[in-house]
């Protein structure tokens, strides 16, 4: 069964068993972007009657000078997609006039929220000469004054916000007069038209303006499909009615005071290109040329946010002061650490420094939006705190600006100057507390990942790897020694060692070998003379099944005991009490001992460990 | 199973969906006016037939079809004039 279909299922159990569908579903939801597909949904939810419901109600009225189309279920389908219940009603057709001058919406009372759908020939005359472009603009003139008036008879007369949009300029109207300079002309008469009705929100305080032709250019989808304009008098396609309820989504959002007002954001390959225990302050990817230029638009970006009110929250898994460093001294960082109201900068799991956020500020967690490149935190966040609105960073980072600004968490319908303070308030509040550096995520999450390590001693296909994993990794790097290409591929090959490498797969796909470990192999004894894990697996317990794993090897191998040791190096204090937690005893000399014989085994119940060709079960 | 048949049985599944009736039914009265075909119901289904099968169909033809085998008869002229 495909998703399309687990989606619509999903809607229909609702809509039958008369409950809202659950945030997932929900999300789902929101995430379609396929006209057909929503207005299918919206069909199903025509029918949604919950008995009780923790969302919103929201009454829509939706009035238009055209055929509406499919924009009632599409509209349906981007409320319920956004947590809101609503209710639509569509005005009569040919009655647009009327019912915006009596504000006579609906028998029952005010609706929330009104939706003007406009198009062309409302503001054309029926026939027009194209030699006389003056007398169109003329027309075009009395027509934008007619309905600018017929707006502010209603907003006297009705409480609801009044939603009307800027109109595309139809090519059968430019391409129709062959004078390019009468054609420019045209142009004008018609961005005047559009700029007078951008004009009625500064006007008015209960209209907003949607600039849909603005909208329209970032679509995929045609403003119009010439068959259904001329069959049905419909005037737009579907992906340009699903552009607008988009748009009218947002306004129902900000209207009710669903926005986002927290922005918690990932550090590495979310505000900057790399991990920065790997490469330092100096290396991270950040301004210059691509893709540092798209880490420094996106902090560019956040930092508007800020402006604008929207509390910064940073949750990054790393060494605080390495963090601090780079925020500090990093000449192209624009998000300084006073930019933050509360910094998480730890290994703690991002769940429980969100909720720890929210508590701090004061904010509950339905405020919060979370983005980070990591599926793995996506999904953790997604699965414990559904209330949250998760951002994907992952992919190409010029995508970053577009995919954090585009769904319009953020918005408000008015600034104000408090919404401007907001940030420093929070901060002064919350005092940027540290939290616990606790090390593990929450087991309920982690056994639904299916988490799988795979062990396997060194293939010339990852002597590479293994190599860059020495080189790179500072954080989970137990001794610091680093041992190069050369000497790993010949240690590989040398009996009285063992190299081994480490990949790690979940339900979100493989991460590929992020760890690696040398081994002596003493003729009593082995001794692990390094051990290293990428930083993108912490915290899931993949470094007790690795041990586990040279536990058993070493069992094989007849020797007594397993040993190892912890070099610090400023950098790699997340694994400083990494050998006792594995129940290794500290002798004198600094060495962790482990005896083999009857040693428990240590990976997680949450991580199935395997070795290379062994049949899955 | 046939290219003729695969595009019959996704017809019958959209026009399902946006009749709100049972394939079964549909296949005992194949005659589009033997149900709620009004010019809504027929424009919902020009649509979801031509965002699911990826034609665009002759709106003159696609009024004119009589019975639910007269639109597959069409999707496979469209879909073979797009080859």
């Amino acid at each position: 069964m495909n998703e399309t279909t687990l989606l619509l299922d999903a809607l229909r159990a609702s809509v039958s068993e008369h409950r809202t569908p659950d945030p997932g579903v929900r999300r789902a939801l929101a995430e379609v972007t396929d006209p057909a597909l929503v207005r299918k949904a919206g069909r199903i939810l025509a029918g949604l009657r919950p008995d009780g419901t923790d969302l919103r109600s929201v009454r829509v009225a939706v009035l238009a000078t055209c055929t509406v189309g499919s924009f009632v279920p599409l509209l349906r389908a981007c409320l319920v997609g956004a947590g809101v219940l609503p209710t639509i009603d569509a005005g009569d057709y040919g009655a647009f006039d009327l019912t915006l001058a009596s504000a006579g919406f609906a028998s029952d009372g005010d609706p929330d929220v009104v939706c003007c759908l406009l198009e062309e020939s409302y503001f054309l005359p029926k026939d027009w000469s194209a030699v006389d472009i003056d007398g169109i603009g003329r027309h075009v003139e009395t027509r934008l004054a007619d309905l600018c008036g017929l707006v502010a008879a209603s907003v006297g007369r009705t409480s609801a916000t009044l939603v009307v949009h800027t109109v595309p300029f139809p090519a059968e109207l430019r391409d129709a007069v062959i004078g390019w300079r009468d054609r420019a002309t045209l142009a004008q008469i018609w961005h005047r038209l559009n700029a007078g009705l951008l004009g009625l929100a500064a006007e008015h305080a209960q209209v907003v303006v949607v600039d849909l032709v603005g909208v329209l250019t970032d679509s995929p989808y045609p403003a119009r499909d010439d068959r259904l304009h001329r069959y049905a008098d419909m005037p737009y396609t579907d992906g340009a009615l699903l552009a607008l309820a988009d748009q009218i989504r947002r306004v129902v959002q900000a209207r009710m005071g669903l926005s986002r007002k927290v922005l918690a954001l990932d550090l590495d390959n979310t505000l900057w290109g790399g991990v920065l225990g790997d490469v330092g302050p100096h290396g991270v990817q950040l301004g210059g040329l691509y893709p540092g230029n798209c880490y420094l638009y996106l902090q560019r970006t956040v930092r508007r946010l800020r402006q604008q009110g929207v509390i910064l929250v940073l949750a990054s898994k790393n060494d605080a002061a390495l963090v601090e460093q780079a925020l500090t001294d990093h000449p192209d960082v624009l998000l300084r650490p006073d930019s933050f109201s509360v910094s998480a900068v730890n290994w703690s799991p991002k769940v429980e420094n969100l909720r720890h956020a929210a508590g701090s500020l004061n904010l509950s967690i339905q405020s919060f939006a979370f983005m980070d490149d990591s599926a793995f935190e996506r999904g953790h966040v997604l699965s414990e705190l559904p209330e949250v609105a998760v951002v994907a960073a992952d992919g190409d980072p010029a995508n970053l600006v577009r995919t954090l600004l585009s769904p319009g968490l953020f918005d408000v319908m008015e600034l104000t100057d408090t919404d401007r303070q907001r940030p420093e308030l929070y901060r002064s509040r919350a005092m940027r507390s540290d939290f616990s550096t606790g090390f593990s995520s929450s087991e309920g999450y982690l056994h639904g990942l299916g988490t799988e390590v795979v062990a396997e001693p060194l293939t010339s296909f990852a002597v590479v790897r293994v190599a860059q994993l020495a080189a790179r990794t500072n954080q989970f790097n137990l001794t610091g020694v680093r041992f190069d290409e050369s000497t790993t591929a010949t240690m590989g090959a040398d009996p009285e060692y063992l190299v081994a490498s480490f990949t790690v797969s979940d339900r979100f796909g493989s991460e590929g070998i992020v760890g690696a470990a040398w081994v002596h192999r003493g003729p009593l004894a082995w001794r692990v003379l390094n051990l290293v894990l990428s930083c993108r697996v912490l915290g899931r317990g993949i470094e007790l099944a690795i041990v586990e794993w040279l536990t058993r090897e070493s069992r094989r191998a007849g020797v007594d005991a397993l040993q190892g040791t912890f070099v610090p190096s400023g950098k790699n204090g997340v694994a400083a009490g990494f050998w006792n937690t594995a129940g290794f005893v500290d002798g004198s000399d600094g060495v962790f001992t482990l005896a083999v014989d009857g040693a428990p085994d240590l990976a997680p119940a949450w991580v199935t460990l395997r070795e290379r060709n062994e049949v899955r079960q | 199973m046939s290219d003729r048949a695969w595009v019959g049985a996704t017809v019958l599944d959209i026009l399902s969906e946006v009749l709100n009736e049972p394939v079964g039914d549909l296949r005992a009265q194949p005659i589009l006016a033997g149900h709620d075909w009004d010019s809504l119901a027929s424009l919902e289904a020009l649509a979801q037939l031509e965002s699911q099968l990826g034609v665009t169909l002759d709106l003159r033809s696609f009024h004119a079809a009589r019975e639910i085998d007269d639109i597959v008869g069409l999707v496979m002229n469209a879909a073979a004039s797009s080859r």
